[in-house]
């Protein structure tokens, strides 16, 4: 009688071809006056638990069960056996190819060096101190400290120079208009009589000189004004943060600061420009993710301007200083606040809503990262890297994306050095009232269309954000709902309650992915509208959200009888 | 788990290697991180234990693929003996033998070390060899899960420096090294010995090329002991090394694999003879499910009181390593803490680290290579001060209760005064608390050691509560299993294709995925063997796969029974009827609105019955919810269900049917204490027989239980009594569906209102429903003989022909007796259940029916004749 494992057989098929055998083992056994084999064609390496091999095989071949230990020890032994003898092969044939030369050993010790040396805190490399992080340890110190609150006067009282300054260019600036447009209301008048066209085209140039020297002039007051700010500002705070080290003076220090501050504040009342305060609507949510395991996140839907969320108010405003001290307090800890800004394809700040980002920025010295024209320039050079990765990469698998792939690389190829929809560069702040960083998404006017799907790159775009929110412990993120800044003739009210209701989807569903990703972290999610739609159609908007996120439940308290 | 003696609880941290972005696996699931793969495999290195290794304890996961591992830690360790001192040969053969004793269990569990070095073999008080970070190449799936080679530069064999390093971010080198044998491991403990006796460092001025190149070209040399002494200037040192030690040098350090020694066969070889006599080979403490004699090897000592003789006043240390560590937790151990502030895990705040550019395909650029993610795998120590501090004032008695008295109530020392106020605090405090955890954990444990002796205590401590550490022996207790599962389910047949494969294939990955554990690709694997073995084996049933089936196999049919037969419909529908009738009992207002918008239970509450609410709660909440059910009979999750919908109530009462629906299909948190608070109350309330179903597991054969369960009036199964003739008769399904209220049976209600013939009720009548029996037929027949206590309220008195509530006296006796179970009993079973009918319609509580009416009553001789003219 011998037997065939059936199951084991039909299993060969499957099993993968790299180095894998299989082998037979075969067992004799006595039952009564047969001599019976068993033969087991066993797949190496062996995947499977020997007990239960064991049990299947006595099931199946039906072993009677007096044989039961014997056939163990020999299977096992069998298995044993073999295993042993693959890793002494697999073993000799590695030091083998060596010896041949198949494999250089030059290239084998240096792949081995380099991936301990990157990989292992023992063999790294020391790390060169890097001047930006230490501020950053000392500033996250002295920002839950007492001293926060000077911190945040001379933050402000620089601010208050700053928009002074801006305001000294703009009334300049003003004033030059001005009396260039009564110059050239004059010589228009005198346009036929005693002046010719060219006389005209001359004055308009000479103006247009005049301004452009003009904003020249402020632009590099700005940038020398801003610098030196920061540099006062990064060694004061050093030299704060060594004062309070010392034991024995800091309680004078904390007086100190104490009176100083007051003296700042009161600076600071009499500021002169001031932004008024306009009504926002906003409604917040709490809302439940998951099926079994529900997590909780805010939402809140707000109807404001995306820029409102940058610009500073002056201290005395309700509120403006203590939101300030929030971003601040947060700046280096793990949640931290992120703004969607949907730009163009190019990597600039000189039009439409980039121009006005850019403006709002530099309302106030950044402190800690490099300016945003600086942050700039470093994205277009990682840019071109990435272009020059990514299509080197190409090359090497031109098979493996195909489709879409050709019609993105023509775009690519026109101009590498712009962005594609889709595509998102990222900016620090620490200068902007709410936000610390901000995610530059670029779209194109596919957005204004109402047909776009949940496959859109804008889409796309938006998960990817999620993702390094994800990554990188951002917390609040604040999206456009509409996926546009300003509202146009032909977004009507069915095109908004489609795109919103794409867009809530489309979030949720990222959510919930987000929440396999990190555990499920409570974050909060802020969606923009724009300031100019209607009441109505934020209300519209207010409860359509309930509909597709779950919102909790409200904790009833009734008392029962 | 073995106790915690001498070790220290030691921890070291690692990241996985991150995903690639958006890669999605075969299935067209997003795959599973790797540090959930780590975490699942890391699972089975729980449960190997050997005096010569470190015994794992826990892995947790951090954020961004943090991997934090728990084991058995000791501070000294080999790389303390360096640099010029230089061990005795006997201790160096000891040494030796240890390492081998540890590699030998290790390879009969089919893991490999790898990353064997001077400072991963401990040394504990006594000077015995533990190995530590044996499991790291198996949990990293031979180093594949992880960015950094496993395995330091100096210890490498010569083969696994040829097959390559494996380094995610070189794409020249896709396919990964085969995984190492056995016998790496040897020439590991061969540089490692030859380091001891040389005291010194080998290889200490090279570079890491330098060294595995100097490594390779030792296979041209005939002698490598002498080059390796020579080239470290040691050969005299070498040279008068004892014959044997140079002869396990030299087996070690053989440059080929096929002529080293594996483990095994060195640990036979003679030059241990020395040794090996002394050393008493290692015996698998024989778990609680086995065939064999959990005593046969127990022996005590001569004199009993040797026992007693090391009694150092420590007695945290003689606890099972996981409870220490499930109570430093408790205590307010937080191991990321613990590791932040030896300077082990840094991390840069966020913002600094954030990417400049990112592709539409989510790869990110600008974004420098993080410091604080490299590999840093010192092993931290936990300090256990904070958990002695909090335990201090628990007396030593308390850590060896008595359990010989069943009657006297929790073993009780002068401390645990305030113990019994904590057991009055909710549930989520409880679990809290690290002295009553700790008194808990150390009373299960020995319950559960005495099992299934002390079979009855299991069931009485497990109704106060479960401590979670002990949670799966529990369950397994309480479900009564037995016997020498592993081995039962060992011969189950589980790997060959079976037509259900599929479906199995799609659930699994819909099970709770957000537990790590369950969303492993081990976990799967397990879970799909377990489900299988079921699957097979119907008929008829670990660690956790094990015990996981036998408890799987011994709940189904105590629950479940038929559910899963192929045409379930009638037995569902059944079950549903039922339950729609016990809402009606208990809540008439509620079904009275359900009814009305049509939401009838097939709506929504058949996954709650198939698998008993896992479907519908998270984990944490099923635990809960399980605790009790296993405690109470199989109609205890109609009450669950009833509980469940009475949180809802408000929402249900104010919602139309499509409110409903939704609110259902997306169903909001439930607060799971008060639920099952609720659900125990209502199951009180319950008359055993209104539960009743035809397609119930029938009857057990006496005797199946050899310890019989506490026959407490909640525990026992109305199912698993005798039947007689005074039981409920099975009903046709389309009767059942038109009963509004359930039936119960003349047994109950001669039980519920004490009208045994035989005197007095064993029982006491604490625990049971308030009744009143409502007698509905005609004030003659009444007269004529009824049961003592039962009121008279004529069917057509009360009724009006619309179903209204006609106010008489009789109304008012009925008014009277709300909130009390009442059980309407009839001539005719039509008009019983129309009058209860009626009565649910206006809102009365806890309305049945007796079966078969009064009828049923006439042959026991209860009924009494009012003595005439009183």
């Amino acid at each position: 009688m011998a037997t065939r494992d059936p199951v084991l057989a039909m299993k060969k098929s499957k099993a993968k071809a790299n180095s894998a055998a299989e082998k037979e083992f075969v067992f004799e056994f006595r039952a009564g006056k047969h001599n019976c084999v068993l033969k087991v064609p066993l797949q190496f390496p062996v995947q499977l638990n020997i007990s239960d091999l064991h049990g299947r095989l006595m099931l199946l071949h039906k072993i009677p069960c007096y044989i039961e230990s014997d056939l163990k020890t020999s299977l096992s032994n069998f298995i044993e056996k073999e295993t042993s003898l693959d890793y002494d092969r697999g073993a000799e044939l590695a030091l083998q190819r060596l010896t041949m030369g198949d494999i250089d050993v030059n290239q084998l010790t240096s792949a081995w060096s380099r991936s301990y040396v990157e990989t292992t805190l023992e063999h790294a490399l020391p790390e060169e101190p890097s001047r930006a992080e230490d501020f950053a340890d000392v500033y996250h110190e002295l920002i839950h400290s007492p001293a926060s609150d000077t911190l945040l006067n001379l933050e402000h009282n620089y601010f208050v120079s700053i928009s002074e300054l801006i305001s000294e260019r703009d009334m300049e600036i003003k004033k030059l208009q001005e009396r260039q447009t009564t110059e050239m209301d004059k010589v228009m008048h005198e346009l036929g009589n005693t002046l010719s066209d060219q006389d005209v085209n001359a004055v308009a140039s000479q103006h247009f000189d005049a301004q452009q020297i003009l904003e020249n002039k402020w632009t590099s007051e700005l940038q020398q004004v801003t610098e030196i700010q920061k540099q006062e500002y990064q060694e004061w705070v050093i030299k704060l943060h060594q004062d309070l080290q010392k034991p024995s003076n800091s309680s004078i220090i904390n007086e100190e600061i104490k009176v100083q501050s007051r003296q700042l504040t009161e600076a600071a009342d009499s500021g002169t420009r001031m932004f008024e305060e306009q009504p926002q609507l906003e409604e917040s949510f709490t809302i439940h993710l998951g099926a079994q395991l529900k997590t909780m996140h805010n939402l809140r839907l707000v109807r404001a301007d995306v820029l409102d969320f940058c610009k500073h108010r002056r201290h005395g405003s309700s509120g403006a200083k203590l939101r300030r001290l929030q971003t601040a307090l947060l700046l280096y800890s793990s949640s931290l606040c992120g703004l969607v800004l949907l730009v163009d394809n190019r990597v600039n700040s000189y039009s439409g809503i980039k121009r006005d980002f850019a403006t709002v920025a530099k309302e106030c010295t950044d402190f800690h990262f490099p300016c945003l024209e600086e942050q700039l320039e470093e994205v277009q050079q990682v840019l071109l890297l990435a272009r020059v990765q990514r299509s080197s990469k190409q090359k090497d698998q031109p098979e493996n994306r195909k489709n879409g792939g050709d019609d993105k690389s023509k775009t690519v190829e026109r101009n590498p050095s712009n962005i594609v929809p889709g595509e998102f560069y990222i900016s620090r702040h620490s200068n902007l009232s709410e936000v610390h960083v901000v995610f530059h998404l670029c779209v194109d006017d596919n957005v204004r269309s109402g047909s776009i799907t949940a496959r859109d790159p804008a889409i796309m775009g938006l998960r990817n954000i999620l993702k390094v929110c994800c990554t990188h412990d951002i917390t609040t993120i604040t999206v456009p709902l509409l996926l546009v800044h300003d509202m146009s003739e032909e977004m009507t009210i069915p095109w908004c309650l489609k795109r919103a209701e794409l867009v809530f989807k489309c979030v949720k569903g990222f959510m919930m992915e987000m929440a396999s990703w990190d555990g499920g972290i409570s974050r909060t999610v802020q969606f923009l509208v724009p300031k100019s739609i209607s009441e109505e159609m934020f209300y519209q908007l207010s409860n359509m959200l309930p509909q597709i996120f779950r919102v909790s439940s409200t904790l009833t308290l009734t008392s029962r009888h | 788990m073995k106790p915690l003696k001498d070790a220290q609880l030691g921890a070291f941290t690692f990241f996985a290697s991150a995903l690639p972005h958006d890669v999605c696996g075969s299935n067209g699931l997003p795959l599973t991180p790797n540090s959930i793969k780590i975490l699942g495999r890391f699972q089975i290195l729980k449960t190997i234990s050997h005096p010569r290794l470190c015994q794992y304890v826990d892995i947790s996961r951090g954020k961004h693929e943090r991997l934090i591992v728990v084991s058995e830690h000791y501070a000294s360790s080999l790389s303390g003996f360096k640099q010029g001192h230089i061990i005795s040969p006997e201790k160096l053969l000891q040494i030796a033998y240890g390492v081998l004793e540890g590699l030998e269990f290790m390879n009969k569990n089919g893991l490999v070390h790898r990353a064997l070095s001077a400072h991963n073999v401990l040394m504990d008080y006594k000077g015995n060899v533990k190995l530590a970070k044996f499991g790291l190449y198996h949990m990293t799936d031979h180093g594949a899960d992880v960015d950094f080679p496993i395995g330091y530069p100096s210890y490498l064999s010569p083969e696994v420096i040829a097959q390559g390093s494996f380094h995610p971010s070189d794409p020249s080198h896709d396919e990964a090294p085969l995984p190492s044998g056995p016998k790496t491991d040897v020439w590991s403990l061969g540089v490692l010995l030859f380091e001891l006796c040389a005291g010194r460092r080998l290889w200490q001025k090279f570079d890491i090329s330098e060294k595995l190149k100097f490594i390779l070209t030792l296979g041209c040399m005939d002698d490598i002991v002498t080059v390796l002494a020579e080239e470290h200037g040691c050969l005299e040192t070498i040279k008068d090394l004892p014959n044997n030690v140079l002869e396990l040098l030299r087996k070690c350090l053989t440059f080929l694999p096929s002529k080293r020694p594996t483990p095994a066969e060195l640990l036979g070889d003679p030059l241990f003879n020395g040794i090996s006599f002394q050393r008493t080979p290692f015996q698998q403490p024989v778990s609680l499910f086995s065939s064999s004699l959990r005593c046969a090897h127990l022996e005590l000592p001569d004199d009993i009181s040797d026992l007693c003789k090391d009694d150092d006043e420590d007695y945290l240390s003689e606890r099972g390593i996981d409870e220490v560590y499930h109570l430093w937790c408790l205590a307010g151990g937080d191991l990321e803490k613990e590791l932040t502030n030896k300077g082990i895990i840094q991390s840069k705040p966020p913002i600094c680290t954030l990417p400049n550019f990112v592709l539409e395909d989510g790869e990110s650029f600008g974004q420098g290579r993080d410091r604080s993610f490299l590999l840093d795998d010192t092993t931290v120590t936990l300090s256990l001060c904070q958990l002695r501090n909090r335990l201090k004032d628990v007396a030593g008695e308390a850590y060896y209760p008595l359990l010989e008295d069943e009657q006297s109530s929790l073993p009780q020392s002068n401390s645990s005064n305030e113990l019994s106020a904590t057991v009055t605090l909710p549930l989520i405090i409880r679990e809290r608390d690290t002295e009553y955890q700790l008194i808990r954990i150390i009373l299960f444990d020995r319950l559960l050691k005495s099992y299934p002796y002390k079979k009855n205590l299991v069931w009485k401590e497990a109704r106060v509560d479960i401590p979670p550490l002990v949670r799966g022996l529990t369950w397994a207790a309480l479900l009564g299993i037995e016997g020498d599962i592993q081995a039962k389910y060992e011969s189950i047949d589980k790997d060959t294709p079976i037509p259900t494969d599929r479906q199995i294939e799609v659930d699994i990955p819909r099970c709770h995925q957000y537990d790590e554990l369950l969303s492993s690709p081990q976990g799967h694997i397990k879970f799909r063997r377990v489900l299988k073995a079921w699957v097979v084996s119907h008929p008829d049933l670990v660690y956790w796969q094990a015990l996981a089936y036998a408890c799987m196999s011994a709940f189904i049919p105590k629950y479940l029974y038929n559910f899963f037969l192929k045409d379930n419909s009638h037995v569902i529908q059944e079950y549903l009827t039922v339950f729609s009738q016990v809402i009606a009992f208990h809540d008439p207002e509620l079904s009275n609105h359900l009814n009305e918008i049509g939401f009838i239970p097939d709506l929504y509450a058949i996954p709650w019955f198939l698998t008993m609410f896992t479907h519908v709660f998270p984990l944490h909440k099923i635990f809960h919810l399980w605790d009790t059910l296993l405690l109470g009979n199989s109609s205890f999750p109609f009450c669950i269900g009833v509980a469940i919908l009475q949180q809802l109530r408000d929402r249900l009462l104010a919602n139309g049917f499509n409110e409903c629906i939704l609110l259902f299909s997306d169903l909001p948190e439930i607060d799971i204490e008060r639920c099952v608070r609720e659900s125990i109350n209502l199951f009180r309330w319950t008359p055993k027989s209104a539960t009743y179903r035809q397609h119930a597991q029938p009857t057990k054969v006496p005797g199946d239980n050899g310890f019989g369960k506490t026959a407490t009036y909640f525990s026992s199964d109305y199912q698993g009594m005798p039947k007689t003739d005074l039981s409920r008769e099975p009903l046709a399904l389309c009767d059942l569906k038109a009963e509004v209220s359930p039936r119960i049976s003349a047994e109950d209600l001669i039980d519920l209102c004490e009208l045994s013939l035989a005197g007095p009720s064993k029982r006491n009548k604490a625990g049971k429903p308030k009744i009143v029996a409502v007698d509905i037929r005609s004030v003659e027949d009444f007269g004529r003989g009824h049961i003592s206590g039962s009121i008279n309220i004529p069917f057509n008195t009360v009724f009006s022909p619309d179903g209204e509530l006609v106010q008489c006296p009789a109304t008012g006796a009925l008014q009277n007796y709300r909130g009390r179970v009442i059980v309407v009993i009839s001539h005719v079973m039509k008009s019983a259940t129309m009058f209860a009918a009626h009565l649910v319609k206006v809102s009365f509580q806890r309305v049945c029916v007796l079966d078969g009416g009064i009828n049923k009553l006439k042959p026991t001789g209860l009924l009494t004749v009012p003595s005439p003219q009183i």
